[in-house]
């Protein structure tokens, strides 16, 4: 194993990179499909750290079977808003509606991302389906209690949110995942990355030649999804031990 | 011991914050105190943030080291400890605390501050992240509830603790208020604990025993006992114990911390043997057959075995997972995975898997081998012929008969596989051969062979190295003997490699491969199994096969190899660097005797109940924590009946098969008179108490559960309150506390004046009168360790700050930093408070290995031939069990094979990573979005020729329940159905269903409460539990089969139709 365990490199990783003024670090993540185990504990830790109501889910970790019995194989495979260096979602919108930071996340701005009409849009353009519309639902609404980790203060994109009461309201917004940039401000990992079970999950600065992540992309195949379609997402999948590039591209060929 | 004052009834429970409306059944409108407080806070920090006055640590709130506390999960019992994230008071997020090794593959050092540790979050799986959802459960109770209809009807009052306590405790016609029940009369606890004194129980003890030995007469022992006779169960049958056992506390998964806690109380204090947990119903074989193999010698006994071990998973280079992995179940997927996911893209290890699903762990495996469910043995004894004939097991490893020979081959640990045993006369392997049989050395020195000659064995001689040869059969002095490796041989050639395959459903080259390929990696290659392999009638043969490869390669106490884990620092004491030894700070202890109603841990032959076979019931001298026995023996009264039932943390009418069985007996008065119940909810089983105190989560309380040996560095967690307790506060020993088990208990303790509780109720000058009194000082005895100067650094100010300021929205009731600090004296308390900032003590990371070797070492002896098995006997049939590995087909109680023709699938269940207990699916919301109901999961070739389609309704029927049901004795029944999964993903002729769904309480049924009714949510009523089907013993018709010598209920041995609905 590595001399020094996946997460404390990555936040040694990231210390290093704060310290640089933000136009020069460039976010990506990578995913390794051969070591997600499909626990999800992703999914609920990001539901958990951005109080996201039903429905809403930045990150989702997807299942497919293949093969025929005994010869099967299962593969698991994490998706969430790519942040893509040429978003397709946005086309058409105002411009005051989101921003695109020069480290390389897309920031929405739920005050003018409010609405049916520019959900359809954004959700319309996005071929990772990995935006949301937060609808103002509660997990405990029809319970005896509505209970107060739905009601509490988020933190996303540095504001503090909340869904019932007075104040800033994500609530009729747009959704989707920004990376935890609450979190990397203070030097925090990710959520789905610190919390992955299997190991999966890796972050960091493209821009810094001594990072982890720029390590494993020379050592791993990797693949990104839709590159096609040019949209240059930051999000890399390694793979190549266990699924092979083959098995992926059956559905992302 | 002090008078216990007489409080007034219900008047305290009341002062409790009011966020719990639900059971206040008062309104279910309106925000709560705590919510309008919490929106007070998001106001200030906004107008702060509007002006742009905060950095960016400081808008991040959850970075802080003044919001976290570090505690311990119980969404499952891997118990990974948790940095719980608070705001305002309210838990609002759960990560991995940094300190930990089941967090971080490698922990950071113990001596890291917390302010430093804050901004590292390390893993954990999603259940414990849903932990926030379990603890705020809108389904919770706060208050205590007595039942005002029926058993089981669902039917409610709130009613003052005092009042509940006293009821309990003085009995009398409680429910004459309930149609049927106007003359019952019921018992109370005062009169059930007929034995009060010390001096008596065991002068009644003693004499007990010696009228079950036959070395005192009943005759006799009536004449010197004649005052306490009517205290006794059975006059003529002393060895049953006093009347106090007839009151029984049956806990399921409770831990160590509340273990000792209620061990003393119910154990020591009251005077009861009947403790139980759930271990039957979980793991039981595969514990007590590594117990019986890692068992140590010492004067004529074998006792003190270590129940689990497993592989050094960052090291090794094969691993074969029986019946469980690393990534869904087990111990657990958070501290195993990635040390093996790690170690596959590395190219560090291989895995292959062994069960009839094709689970996420196969998913990643490079063999996947679905064999028939419960014929693990034959699969194992297949790779142990293949083994010995090709000459592949590590010969130096085995030969090594002593510790002088281990020490002298670098080996840490030997092996008995050169011991010989003796032969009887009917051609039975019976006890070791011994030294004096041979008159060449007394009782406690072992022979081996070697060179025509008996070798003395002394097995843990330091400087006398014993060799022995390892396939052994021959006669000394008449004595016709084999070596314990021969009889390991004979039972793996008793078949061929074929014939094995055969029995597995499987390809003999596959047994050819995997033995070869598991022989490949030398000492780096390990065995692990768990339930799969052992929830069978052949569950303790299955295991004690599985550990018999694992010896056949010397893997134990090698990096990579079979670990005994790092173990942890004493919390109860009794090691010179402890201050505290709970177990002697017992003023007049009571005690208690005789046989507990699961009639365990003793042979039939041993008791006054003798009459030769079969037994009435079964009994388990080599097991313990028979959870299935437990209600049935009381409604049969066998051996005794019961008075008095209290159920915590466990839910015998859910989760043990045959469940219907336990659920006839919870929901008849007849049977079990008195049933009161502590839990956070009402659930599948406390919804037929007669009382239920609510419990205290898991985030609210105490514990200090022990670390899986797949943790190589020493670990002492410390589960302790994060957030206030909702549930409402008593008054007990004039104290204020949470309602919770332990109010329960030392309420009880107070009224009936147990010894051991109150004023100096732990000792001079140490008062019993809070649980804080027995929780600190266990987290004193960890932070100064078991060795003297062992201690960890006293705090420093900012340290002892930062305890405080975390704190600081814990009430009185949970946290009274005064008051703790007097829990373990000034001078421990520096120390304490460092343990307590850390949520336990990690011994530092390069710790863990030693050169080529783990450097905690189990460095003892394993028996490949378990000697106490083999003395003891099924007492049903009365013949001798095994003591080396065999394969035994599916039996019932007496020993029959079961008949269960037309039933063409075998069912098994397993737990979806998202489900643990009651407490996750369905009932944790992130969760039951992914994840919303269970399934049939089945072979495409089955569904085919079924005509069954995916998502098709389907419902389950067996032998034992041709129905497919749930009858809950009110009226309702719950069909066992569910919707097909179709998948290639599982071996043709099985169907596998997820445990963890399938409710009918637990908030997912109305229940009327003061005359209101709250309705159930139906998202918790999704999917199905198929325990109802799983077979009951067709002898016994009241139970479960179950594994005769491990004691494990049987989950994997029953075939079922699926019916189209």
């Amino acid at each position: 194993m590595v001399s020094e365990y996946r997460l404390i490199r990555m936040q040694k990783d990231l210390a290093r990179s704060l310290k640089k003024p933000a136009a020069k670090r460039s976010w990506i993540m990578l995913i390794d499909v051969d070591k997600c185990i499909g626990c999800r504990a992703c999914q609920v830790s990001c539901k958990a750290e951005n109080v996201s109501p039903p429905g809403v889910t930045y990150r989702v970790v997807k299942e497919v079977e293949d093969g025929e019995y005994p010869n099967v194989n299962r593969i698991f495979m994490p998706t969430n808003c790519q942040q893509c260096d040429n978003p397709p979602c946005i086309k058409g919108l105002p411009e005051d509606a989101y921003t695109k930071r020069e480290d390389g996340i897309l920031v929405f701005h739920y005050e003018k991302m409010k609405g049916e009409k520019i959900f359809k849009k954004v959700q319309s353009q996005c071929p990772y389906t990995a935006v949301y519309r937060d609808t103002g639902a509660f997990y405990t609404a029809n319970t005896p209690e509505l209970e107060p980790y739905e009601t509490r203060i988020c933190y996303e994109y540095g504001k503090e949110w909340v869904r019932k009461g007075a104040g800033l309201s994500p609530i009729g917004a747009v959704r989707k995942c920004h990376f935890c940039l609450h979190r990397l401000e203070s030097e925090m990992l990710p959520a789905c990355v610190s919390t992955c079970v299997g190991g999966a999950m890796y972050f960091g600065d493209k821009n810094d030649s001594q990072s982890l992540v720029n390590e494993l992309q020379k050592k791993r195949q990797t693949l990104r999804i839709n590159e096609s379609e040019g949209t240059e997402p930051r999000v890399i999948y390694l793979t190549g031990t266990i699924a092979s590039v083959s098995v992926c591209a059956k559905c992302h060929g | 011991m002090k008078k216990h004052k007489q409080s007034s009834p219900g008047n305290l429970e009341e002062i409790n914050i009011g966020r719990r409306k639900f059971l206040k059944c008062s309104a279910f409108l309106g925000g709560s105190a705590m919510l309008a407080g919490q929106l007070g806070l998001a106001k200030s920090l906004m107008q702060k943030a509007a002006s742009g006055e905060l950095t960016s640590v400081e808008a991040y709130a959850l970075a802080r080291a003044e919001n976290i506390i570090y505690s311990v999960c119980l969404q499952c019992h891997t118990d990974c400890p948790i940095k719980a994230k608070l705001l305002k008071g309210v838990l609002v997020k759960i990560d991995g605390p940094a300190y930990s090794p089941q967090s971080m593959l490698q922990q950071v050092k113990y001596s890291t501050s917390p302010f430093d540790a804050s901004k590292i979050d390390g893993k954990v799986c999603p259940k414990g992240q849903a932990g926030v959802q379990s603890l705020y459960d809108p389904y919770r109770i706060v208050k205590v509830l007595k039942r005002s209809g029926p058993r089981g009807s669902n039917q409610w009052q709130t009613i003052p603790f005092n009042q509940a306590i006293d009821e309990i405790i003085q009995g009398g016609y409680l429910f004459k208020n309930v149609k049927g029940e106007e003359k019952r009369y019921v018992t109370g606890l005062k009169e059930i604990r007929a034995v009060r004194n010390g001096k008596v129980m065991n002068t009644l003890a003693d004499d007990a025993k010696k009228v079950a030995r036959k070395q005192m007469s009943l005759a006799a022992f009536k004449n010197r006992h004649a005052a306490h006779l009517g205290k006794l169960i059975d006059p003529d049958h002393p060895d049953l114990g006093p009347l106090n056992n007839r009151f029984v506390f049956l806990a399921g998964r409770i831990e160590h911390g509340r273990k000792e806690f209620s061990q003393r109380w119910l154990n020591n204090a009251f005077g009861s043997v009947n403790w139980y947990e759930h271990v039957a119903i979980c793991e039981q074989s595969h514990h007590v057959a590594y117990k019986m193999a890692t068992n140590k010698y010492s004067n004529g006994k074998w006792s003190g075995g270590k129940d689990n071990l497993k592989p050094d998973a960052l090291n090794s280079r094969f691993i074969i997972f029986f019946g469980t992995g690393a990534f869904e179940a087990n111990f657990g997927p958070p501290p195993m995975a990635e040390k093996i996911t790690e170690g596959i893209v590395s190219g560090r290890l291989k895995i292959a898997v062994i069960d009839p699903r094709f689970s996420k762990t196969a998913a990643k495996a490079s063999m996947w081998i679905p064999i028939r469910p419960g014929t693990d043995a034959a699969l194992a004894l297949g790779m142990i012929r293949w083994i010995i004939e090709n000459k592949r097991y590590d010969a130096g490893f085995l030969t090594n008969a002593n510790k002088a020979a281990a020490a002298a081959d670098g080996e840490p640990s030997w092996s008995t596989a050169a011991w010989l045993v003796r032969i009887e006369k009917n051609g039975t392997p019976g006890r070791y051969l011994r030294a004096s049989d041979l008159a060449m050395g007394d009782d406690d020195t072992f022979v081996a062979y070697k060179d025509g000659k008996a070798i003395p064995v002394k097995p843990y001689s330091r400087n006398n190295p014993s060799e022995g040869e390892l396939q052994v059969d021959t006669t000394i002095r008449n004595i016709r003997v084999k070596s314990a490796f021969q009889l390991l041989w004979e039972s793996a050639s008793s078949k061929s490699i074929e014939e094995w395959a055969n029995i597995c459903g499987t390809d003999p080259d596959m047994i050819k491969t995997l033995a070869k390929t598991f022989t490949s990696y030398g000492k780096q290659a390990v065995v692990e199994f768990y339930r799969g392999a052992v929830k069978h009638t052949n569950g303790y043969y299955n295991a004690q096969a599985l550990i018999s490869l694992n010896l056949l390669v010397g893997n134990p106490d090698w990096k990579g190899g079979l670990s005994a884990g790092g173990g942890h620092w004493h919390e109860s004491g009794g090691k010179p660097g402890n201050p505290f030894n709970l177990k002697s700070m017992h003023p007049d202890m009571p005690g208690s005797f005789g046989l507990k109603l699961s009639r365990e841990k003793t042979g039939y032959e041993e008791t006054t109940l003798f009459k030769g076979y079969p037994a009435k019931r079964p009994f388990y001298p080599l097991s313990s924590n028979l959870y299935q026995e437990v209600l049935p023996s009381a409604n049969a009264g066998y051996p005794y009946p019961v008075k008095a039932v209290f159920i915590h943390k466990g839910t015998p009418g859910f989760s043990v098969p045959a469940a219907q069985n336990q659920l006839n007996v919870l929901a008849d008065v007849n049977a079990v008179p008195l049933l009161f119940a502590c839990d956070i909810v009402i659930g599948e089983s406390s919804m037929y108490a007669d009382y239920i105190f609510p419990d205290l989560s898991v985030w609210e309380r105490w514990g200090t559960p022990h670390v899986t040996p797949d943790v190589q560095t020493r670990t002492s967690k410390i589960r302790q309150p994060i957030v206030a307790p909702m549930t409402g506060t008593v008054k007990v020993f004039d104290e204020r506390i949470p309602l919770c088990m332990e109010a329960v208990m030392l309420s009880i303790a107070e009224k009936l004046d147990l010894p051991g509780y109150g004023k100096n109720g732990l000792g001079e000058n140490w008062d019993f009168t809070r649980m804080e009194d027995f929780y600190l000082k266990m987290a004193a005895n960890i932070a100064f360790g078991d060795k003297a100067d062992a201690a960890v650094p006293e705090v420093d100010e900012k340290e002892m700050k930062l305890f405080l300021r975390s704190r600081r929205r814990l009430t009185k009731s949970i946290f009274d930093s005064r008051r703790w600090e007097k829990a373990v004296g000034s001078d421990k308390w520096r120390q304490t408070v460092y343990v307590l900032n850390r949520g336990g003590r990690y011994e530092d990371f390069n710790r863990a290995y030693e050169g080529k070797y783990l450097r905690h070492k189990f460095a003892g002896v394993f028996s490949l031939y378990a000697e106490p098995v083999a003395a003891a006997k099924q007492s049903m049939t009365g013949r001798p069990f095994s003591g080396i590995a065999l394969f035994e087909s599916i039996q019932d109680s007496l020993g029959r094979p079961v008949n269960q023709a037309g039933y063409d699938l075998h069912l098994i269940t397993y737990k979806d990573i998202l489900g643990g207990q009651s407490r996750t699916l369905p009932n944790d919301y992130w969760m039951s979005e992914i994840m919303p109901e269970n399934y049939v999961l089945m072979n495409s070739k089955d569904a085919d020729r079924l005509g069954i389609s995916d998502e098709e309704l389907v419902k389950v029927v067996s032998k034992s329940n041709p129905r497919g049901e749930w009858d809950l004795r009110n009226g309702r029944k719950i069909p066992v159905q569910g919707r097909a999964k179709v998948v290639e993903g599982i071996r043709p002729g099985t169907v596998a269903v997820s445990w963890h769904f399938g409710h009918w309480a637990y908030g997912s049924a109305d229940v009327v409460l003061n005359g209101q009714t709250i309705p159930g949510d139906s998202r918790r009523r999704k999917g199905l539990c198929p325990n109802v089907v799983l077979l009951t013993d067709p002898f016994l018709k009241d139970v479960c089969m179950t594994d005769p010598v491990g004691g494990s209920a049987s989950f994997y041995d029953t075939h079922v139709k699926l019916i189209k609905v």
